[in-house]
């Protein structure tokens, strides 16, 4: 099988059906399992209890812009915070994955003279399927 | 419509430079009346920073700021006023970076004070 890469520029995500390319310069999907392990009379046990999925987005802030994307996740979080949003995040070409995440507010302001970037640790509310 | 770095860049920081007391030139120029802004590429010019193929990036700018040098501390004091009236009209959504150490330039028969001023800025092309 030939060595295949992907980068970022192979990345392209949405969230709440909002296209986020323009701003963002890293997007990370990470599924954290919580695995028991149990030492029995023949040897280690592995059992998965839980599985949580957690989605971080880096972007530059763009609370000027028209259709601010920073205004829109803001919010959602403030006028519906419980109410997931839909993602889809495309790693690769054909590999797309699709699950909700919790509305978080993004941060605000910067360091002179540096572009103001936002940090955004999403937390998946439904497993992400592929 | 499609966008372009002289058009949606170089040109409105140029247009954005017009008001200080320089002859502004948005790329090299062949003579420099001084005083003078000149924008030129940085290094690196163009950085590819954010994700997706998009063609999205970090444009790296130089505004040399060039004063005509005639006497040391005159010509220093009307480079430092210039660097100020530059760094003042420098539009929003522009990183603006360090100023660098004067130094005297010999261009044809007359010296020049120059100093360089980096500034940054992202870009997305249209097509």
């Amino acid at each position: 099988m030939p060595t295949t890469i992907v980068t970022g520029r192979d990345i392209t995500f949405t969230i709440d059906g909002d296209t986020y390319d323009a701003q963002a310069t890293a997007a990370t999907l990470t599924i954290e399992s919580t695995i028991n392990t149990y030492q029995t009379l023949d040897g280690k046990a592995y059992y998965t209890t839980d599985t949580q999925g957690t989605f971080d987005v880096e972007m530059l802030a763009d609370w000027t812009a028209g259709g601010s994307l920073c205004a829109s996740l803001w919010n959602a979080a403030d006028s519906a915070p419980n109410t997931p949003l839909a993602v889809v995040f495309t790693a690769a070409s054909g590999s797309v994955f699709n699950f909700d995440v919790q509305p978080i507010f993004p941060s605000a302001g910067g360091t002179a003279p540096d572009a103001q970037t936002v940090s955004l640790s999403f937390t998946c509310v439904t497993t992400p399927t592929l | 419509m499609p966008t372009s770095i002289q058009a949606n860049v170089r040109a409105p920081l140029a247009t954005a430079l017009a008001g200080v007391t320089a002859s502004v030139y948005e790329s090299v120029p062949e003579a420099v009346i001084p005083p003078a802004a000149i924008i030129v590429p940085g290094t690196p010019y163009l950085e590819t920073t954010l994700i997706s193929s998009s063609i999205q990036l970090k444009i790296n700018f130089v505004i040399s700021a060039a004063v005509a040098y005639n006497n040391n501390a005159g010509a220093l004091d009307n480079l430092e006023k210039l660097v100020i009236q530059i760094l003042a009209a420098i539009p929003s959504g522009y990183i603006v970076g360090d100023v660098s150490r004067p130094s005297i330039v010999a261009l044809g028969s007359s010296n020049l004070l120059i100093s360089d001023i980096d500034v940054s800025t992202y870009y997305k092309q249209e097509n």
